[in-house]
């Protein structure tokens, strides 16, 4: 590990310097750590009013809520930083500390692939009025940006001016109009209610409309896709979701102290809940400045991998089933289930491990328990590969997976899909290894290749899964080779007050965002939470769009979604204001080329 | 509850008919839940409250993410009452990591099926410390009294003569340390002074 992980935090506010402009020598020093941040001080230099350094490889912008999308595209679109992407955005009350409401697109620079003391992550913070909460909307330009500002305007009350589909997104049908959830002024306990309005959208002249939910069949989860079809082929699709939306996040912040909203982030999603305990644990960490012990980075990270191996076992064998080919289906959960066992045994629960705590981990791997580890991990390599030897010989498993579902590398972009969805698409991104991963995961310390494929089809997407499956074994062999003894914890003690930090993961979904604000007395100011299924699901109806109605389930599966991760808060699809990449003329070649297979 | 017949025993008691397959060896499968099945020794059930060891400090009510654990004092009656409820358990054992008595015991129970509410309950009731002075209860109970009477180093008891004045009420300890003011200074202070220099 280099020096610089554990570097005091260096705070340059430049709040004393006239007219909220910053010259001071930090400043130079902040812009100069990493590349690209001096290019976009100069850019902006008139609209930034404060830039700091808030832990290792996050850097602070505040700046005028009128240059946000040139702002977010500058870095978005950036030539060089061909990855870099709009992860999420942050909207929040700060009204009882700065008497203003904030607005903070979170961008992941990827200045490097796989390099993570060279890419950072940049905060963008706009200040709006209390008694205007409106900020230009981006979302015309950038896709990935759709849900998020709908996101805001749902549970803030923020306007985004010129969002061009400003529907409601994350309430229920019931809710009533102008009670926003997230605000500071309302209690947690309190749910209104009003006459259900539902906000569909037309469907296009000369289609019918199938509706797919409010339940998959498939994947046993609460969502409406309503998929407008020509024949066979679907033209074009709604989505109306966030039916599973818990309000997690305004419990976290209302009544939770910090180590207890740990258990509840890791209850955000059934399956990968220690991705979202670690980033959780990981943002807290870097906002105290605490360094945890090596060995519970080590077991943090063994217990991550051996969840990834898991999921995209289970992921295969739904992929198996929704093709029809069920013997796959049962040989890849029959392969997933020692896994279950082994974790069982290691952290003392099937799921929801509660392994974690902020500050380290609450049990330690036994040394006779490394010899079962192995041993599980040879069973799963040989059962593994036995099962895609099998699979990927078998004729209706690849026509139903080859050449569907293509999601063209500019709309992967675009909508800043994430994770194996992403890498299927040529996009090179994995956030194990792109940001700064190491000061709570040992990543850094283990060998192995992020899998990419350019193709974009459904079967692409089950060979980078396959793919990132072996290199998971592998890596787990790596961290029990090398795990060093030493403590498991660290204590934390008392917070800083009003400090905000992120924790990422890569979840075997993609990459998992946590944002953290302390507020007064070791609580959580503001805990935002966005799971990789956020962003990859408003790419569906691109995705879908040419193919057959048969074909929709295996399609919306193959981004493995999780709508209790991504309903804390709430959803629905778009046709306006997409960026349309590919023509109509090019959609009928698809739908031709995928008729002839069948 | 912890303590209350198996699952397994209370299917038995249900007289369903597959009960009596029980014997009977299916080819596969395992004919669960008419027979206990293995649990892993480190397989984190939910806890129990051993009554006897338990002080009523409320290190678990203040870890306890989900509320199963509720602390509720009865000033008129004298008692501290813990309530456990499985109901609300994430078994998470957060609990057993603070608890300084041990007191909350892991168990491997994780079938807490049943038809009545109140067998998710566990209720331990605690004598409070009673204030001989001002006859009024405290908010400790008499056991956690005790327990601080044996972990802390002597010097620390003489140091603030915590013999006489732990079982006392706030407002009667500042009494007490005014009066024992006066005697060693020997000087009558106005009362509100002294009153002051206890507080701190």
């Amino acid at each position: 590990m280099s020096k610089s992980a554990f570097e005091v935090e260096v705070e340059c506010e430049c709040e004393a310097c006239e007219k909220g402009k910053c010259d001071s020598a930090d400043l130079v020093d902040v812009l100069s750590e990493r590349e690209g941040l001096k290019e976009f001080y100069e850019e902006f230099k008139d609209s930034i009013h404060e830039c700091r350094r808030l832990t290792y490889g996050q850097y602070l912008f505040v700046i005028d809520r009128d240059v946000l999308p040139e702002a977010t595209l500058w870095w978005h679109n950036h030539p060089r930083f061909k990855e870099t992407h709009m992860s999420t955005a942050v909207g929040t009350d700060e009204r009882a500390i700065a008497g203003k409401f904030s607005y903070m697109p979170l961008i992941n620079v990827q200045v490097e692939a796989e390099n993570m003391d060279r890419n950072f992550w940049v905060l963008l913070k706009a200040y709006m009025p209390a008694d205007d909460p409106s900020f230009p909307s981006v979302a015309a330009k950038l896709p990935a940006a759709l849900w998020i500002e709908r996101e805001v305007k749902d549970l803030l009350g923020f306007r985004p001016i010129g969002h061009p589909d400003p529907r409601r997104l994350i309430l229920p049908e019931d809710w009533p109009e102008g009670v926003y959830p997230l605000r500071k002024d309302m209690d947690y306990r309190h749910s209104p209610m009003r006459e259900p309005e539902t906000e569909f959208r037309e469907p296009p002249e000369g289609t019918t409309t199938v509706p797919m939910g409010p339940f998959h069949m498939g994947i046993e989860e609460p969502a409406h896709f309503r998929l407008f079809v020509k024949g066979e082929e679907i033209v074009d699709v709604d989505y109306r979701g966030f039916y599973s939306h818990r309000g997690i996040e305004k419990v976290g912040e209302g009544r939770l102290t910090y180590n207890q909203v740990l258990f509840l982030a890791e209850r955000i999603c059934g399956i990968c809940g220690y991705q979202h305990s670690v980033s959780y644990a990981m943002a807290v960490e870097r906002l105290a400045d605490v360094d945890i012990p090596d060995r519970a980075r080590y077991i943090r990270t063994l217990m991550l991998e051996l969840e990834r191996i898991h999921n995209h076992l289970l992921w295969v064998g739904i992929a198996a089933h929704m093709v029809g080919f069920d013997t796959g289906f049962m040989h890849a959960w029959r392969i997933r289930e020692p896994v279950m066992w082994l974790v069982e045994r290691l952290t003392g629960n099937r799921k929801q491990y509660g392994m974690n705590i902020v500050g380290g981990v609450r049990r330690d791997i036994l040394d006779y328990r490394k010899e079962e580890i192995l041993k599980v991990v040879k069973e799963i390599r040989e059962g593994t590969k036995k099962f895609l030897d099998i699979a990927l010989n078998t004729n209706t498993f690849i026509k139903r997976a080859e050449g569907v579902g293509i999601l063209p590398y500019k709309i992967a972009k675009a909508y800043s899909v994430l994770g194996p969805t992403a890498r299927a698409s040529g996009r090179r991104i994995d956030a194990r290894l792109d940001q700064a991963t190491k000061t709570a995961m040992a990543y850094n310390e283990v060998d192995f290749k992020v899998p990419v494929y350019k193709e974009g089809d459904v079967l692409a997407r089950v060979l980078v899964r396959m793919d990132e499956l072996f290199e998971s074994l592998w890596i787990v062999e790596q961290l029990i080779d090398q795990m060093p003894g030493g403590d498991i914890m660290v204590p934390i003690g008392k917070l800083p007050e009003y400090a905000e930090a992120l924790g990422f993961t890569e979840a075997h979904r993609g990459e998992v965002l946590h944002y953290v604000m302390t507020g007064e007395k070791n609580k959580v100011y503001r805990w935002k939470v966005r799971a990789p299924t956020y962003n990859n699901l408003p790419a569906i109806p691109d995705m879908l769009r040419g193919y057959n109605v048969a074909d929709a389930p295996l399609i919306i599966a193959s981004i493995d979604p999780c709508y209790s991760c991504t309903e804390r808060v709430q959803f629905v699809d778009v046709r306006t204001g997409r960026v349309r990449v590919l023509t109509e003329a090019e959609f009928n070649e698809l739908s031709i080329k995928n008729r002839g297979v069948f | 509850m912890a303590e209350s017949v198996s699952y397994t025993e209370k299917l038995k008691a249900w007289n369903r008919k597959e009960v009596e397959k029980i014997g009977e060896k299916a080819p596969v499968t395992t004919p669960y839940p008419f027979i206990d099945i293995e649990k892993p020794p480190e397989y984190r059930g939910i806890p129990h409250i051993n009554p006897e060891k338990c002080v009523g400090c409320g290190a678990c009510v203040n870890a306890c993410p989900p509320d199963a654990l509720i602390m509720e004092w009865d000033k008129e009656h004298g008692v501290k009452r813990l309530t456990y409820n499985a109901a609300r358990c994430i078994r998470c054992a957060r609990c057993i990591e603070v608890c300084p008595t041990g007191a909350m015991e892991p168990t491997t129970r994780f079938e807490i099926a049943t038809n009545s509410k109140e067998d998710l309950v566990e209720v331990v009731e605690h004598r409070l410390a009673y204030c001989e002075e001002c006859g009024e209860y405290l908010d400790f109970t008499e056991r956690q009294i005790e327990y601080v009477k044996n972990i802390l180093p002597k010097e620390i008891f003489d140091m603030y003569a915590l013999e006489d004045r732990m079982k006392l009420t706030q407002d009667a300890k500042m009494r007490v340390t005014v009066e024992k003011l006066r005697e060693l200074e020997g000087v009558e202070y106005p009362a509100y002074l002294l009153a002051k220099r206890g507080d701190e």
